[in-house]
């Protein structure tokens, strides 16, 4: 009697179960890779934030195909390590794709293990020119790589007369990808890289390479990392000083290092991939991003944003959830304009139009530089 | 600049970083002379003191204005503050495993900056905070040397405290207590000395000075993370290693020495400065080859 009863309740159980994979049947499974812990968490939050808010416009206009897009999140930690076993994670949550990328030293070994599954990934943020050697062919770059931003960066630098310039990065990646292609660049051109430095992650007292820049009296100093480090290497510079140029990258593209640095900002440069404030298309973004997190989108929301909008569009596309119809919809892209401009790719799988700009720190805030 | 312009200003830069590496090797040494522990909660305790001081910064600028009195006063409260917080951990997880095996205790110090640093991680969402109070650029200037006022008054206040300590311990009845337990705790039970009450004031100076440099910390590199603890804990480690793990005037000594090893060695002509570490750690290979104990450390005897 009894094990009649449970066999009863096991069957409706399962039954339960069953529509309960039914109804999940007709969502779309999306990865986000970002860094959500350790330090470039914030960037990484705000990528997912970005992300999760154009995925719920795209469900709320009727999804994608009809089908639901359903967001999981894979944490690179900014760790090429933390960034393999998050790929392999969403690899095995069967995603249809992957949105994110932050740090290019954590996403570059990802390209592999999505491109052996051959999902199609939208880098939103890295922009190292060395993914562009490891792409497999079904990741697709939506920001402008490290060359553009160097050619950006040499003729700010040529517009104000430097002649010798000092290269600071920190061994990462991204910071020595772009510091090596800037004194390649400048050394090619017959000028002078007086000194080319590193500063470790997360060691505070930057003095004694100061010291050691100042001695060696250059007209500009190019920082290519991360604004945290960036932000204290500005102030120690200038306590020290250095009244000359100095120009930041794209990684430390963000108000936290104008409020780290304090006044110590004032008249930096910084060579900035397209972000919220300088786009007119962004102004709807802006507001739902603030309505729904309570504060203002940071550097690489607006292209997260976009990326997660260009995988819907693919998708729509391609007519199919198949990956292989996917990463040929996304190379096929033509008429995606996203609030960060229009999106066509290149043979190589990145933007074909390079959408840099160069700002400067005035008042406080990073403002367009005319 | 000069040579011998390059030469002093480097120095300087030593020094200064060279008291934040010793204020905070104290701490290190101290305990580990006590009860031999590698607290590795130590530089946590550093990041905690760096956020508790700019918390207690806000709250009293309001009345005192971001001026020299209102750092020292949030200085001092986040001492205070961090040093019961050192003295609860060693209650709540050190004391109940003192007479376990060594290497649970380490592991439960491993756990305690864990906690610490991902606590501080959740509250401020890992979010790097800017440590602002616009001290300003003034300083005195020797042509192409130059020291700021902020940083005169770090090397100072780093040479108070310790030289409050060093007398603390040797002159005073309960610094005396402190030494007698790292030689025999058995024995000072026997004398009367309330050894656990001496152990907790160990902790609480330790993890006050540690405090103090994460305050110092903040306010002249102006920004906080809670990440910020762990380097510098790495660092002050190897000083308290180089002067003689458990030695006073050797953690102060080491983490000196530490200080312009790394100044000295960014400024190695024809290497980049992605050597330094790998220079000043190399030295300190050899220094520890030929003298294992430390500069002031002492050859123990092992009792049986």
């Amino acid at each position: 009697m009894q094990t009649k009863q449970m066999t009863a309740l096991v069957g409706s159980a399962l039954a339960g179960l069953l529509m309960l994979s039914q109804a999940n049947a007709a969502d779309l499974k999306i990865g986000i890779m970002v860094p959500t812990t350790g330090s470039e968490a914030t960037a990484g939050k705000d990528m997912e934030n970005s992300i999760k808010l154009a995925a719920d416009e795209i469900n709320k206009a009727g999804g994608v195909l009809g089908m639901n897009i359903v967001t999981i999140t894979g944490d690179d930690g900014c760790d090429p390590q933390m960034a393999s076993s998050a790929a392999s994670k969403l690899v095995s949550s069967d995603v249809v794709g992957v949105v994110g990328g932050y740090c290019s030293g954590a996403t570059l070994p990802t390209l592999k293990i999505y491109g052996d599954a051959g999902t199609p990934f939208v880098v939103a943020a890295a922009n190292s020119t060395k993914l562009i050697d490891a792409n497999p062919g079904t990741s697709f770059q939506i920001n402008s790589t490290g060359f553009d931003q160097v050619n950006t960066a040499v003729s700010l630098f040529q517009a104000k007369g430097i002649k010798t310039l000092a290269i600071v990065h920190q061994g990462d990646g991204y910071s020595e990808d772009l510091a090596k292609l800037t004194k390649e660049k400048w050394t090619g051109m017959g000028l002078e890289v007086v000194a080319y430095e590193v500063v470790n992650k997360g060691e505070q007292d930057q003095s004694s390479l100061v010291t050691k820049i100042k001695s060696k009296a250059p007209d500009a100093v190019f920082w290519t990392a991360y604004y945290s480090d960036g932000a204290l290497l500005i102030k120690q510079l200038r306590q020290a000083g250095f009244r000359k140029l100095i120009a930041v990258g794209d990684g430390s593209n963000s108000p936290k290092l104008l409020e780290i640095a304090g006044k110590a900002a004032e008249g930096v440069f910084c060579f900035s991939n397209p972000t919220a404030d300088y786009l007119p298309a962004a102004k709807d973004y802006t507001a739902s991003y603030k309505a729904n997190y309570k504060q203002a989108p940071d550097a690489y929301g607006p292209l997260a944003y976009d990326g997660m909008k260009l995988m819907a569009d693919a998708i729509t596309r391609a007519g199919s959830t198949d990956k292989a119809a996917i990463v040929n919809a996304l190379k096929e892209t033509k008429a995606f304009t996203g609030i960060t401009g229009a999106v066509t790719f290149t043979e190589q799988n990145t933007l074909a139009k390079s959408n840099f700009v160069v700002l400067v720190a005035k008042g406080g805030k990073w403002t367009l530089n005319k | 600049m000069s040579t011998q312009d390059i030469i002093l200003q480097q120095l300087a830069n030593g020094l200064i970083m060279g008291s934040f590496y010793a204020l905070v090797a104290l701490g290190y040494t101290m305990v580990y002379g006590i009860i031999k522990l590698l607290n590795f909660a130590h530089g946590d305790l550093y990041m905690v003191g760096g956020f508790v001081g700019f918390l207690i910064l806000s709250a009293i600028s309001g009345v005192l204005g971001e001026s020299w009195t209102a750092i020292v006063c949030s200085m001092v409260l986040s001492m205070l503050a961090v040093g019961l917080l050192g003295v609860i951990i060693q209650r709540v997880a050190y004391r109940p495993m003192l007479t376990a095996p060594r290497l649970s205790i380490l592991i439960t110090a491993l756990a305690v900056s864990m906690i610490l640093s991902n606590g501080v991680m959740s509250i401020t969402d890992g979010e790097y905070l800017a440590f602002n109070t616009d001290l300003g650029f003034d300083g005195l200037d020797f042509g192409n040397v130059f020291i700021s006022y902020t940083q005169l008054a770090l090397v100072i206040s780093a040479s108070v405290l310790m030289f409050v300590l060093y007398f603390f311990v040797n002159k005073t009845l309960y610094g005396k207590a402190m030494q007698a337990i790292a030689i025999d705790q058995d024995a000072c039970k026997l004398m009367g000395i309330n050894v656990n009450r001496i152990i907790a004031l160990t902790f609480f100076i330790g993890s006050s000075l540690a405090a103090a440099a994460g305050v110092m910390a903040g306010v002249y590199y102006g920004s906080l993370h809670f990440s910020m603890g762990f380097v510098i804990g790495l660092k002050a480690f190897t000083a308290a290693v180089i002067g003689g793990i458990g030695s006073i005037p050797g953690a102060m000594l080491g983490g000196l020495l530490l200080g312009l090893l790394e100044a000295f060695g960014t400024q190695i002509p024809f290497i980049g400065s992605e050597w330094k570490d790998v220079f000043s750690f190399g030295l300190l290979i050899l220094l520890l080859i030929l003298k294992p104990t430390g500069i002031l450390g002492k050859t123990e005897i092992e009792r049986m």
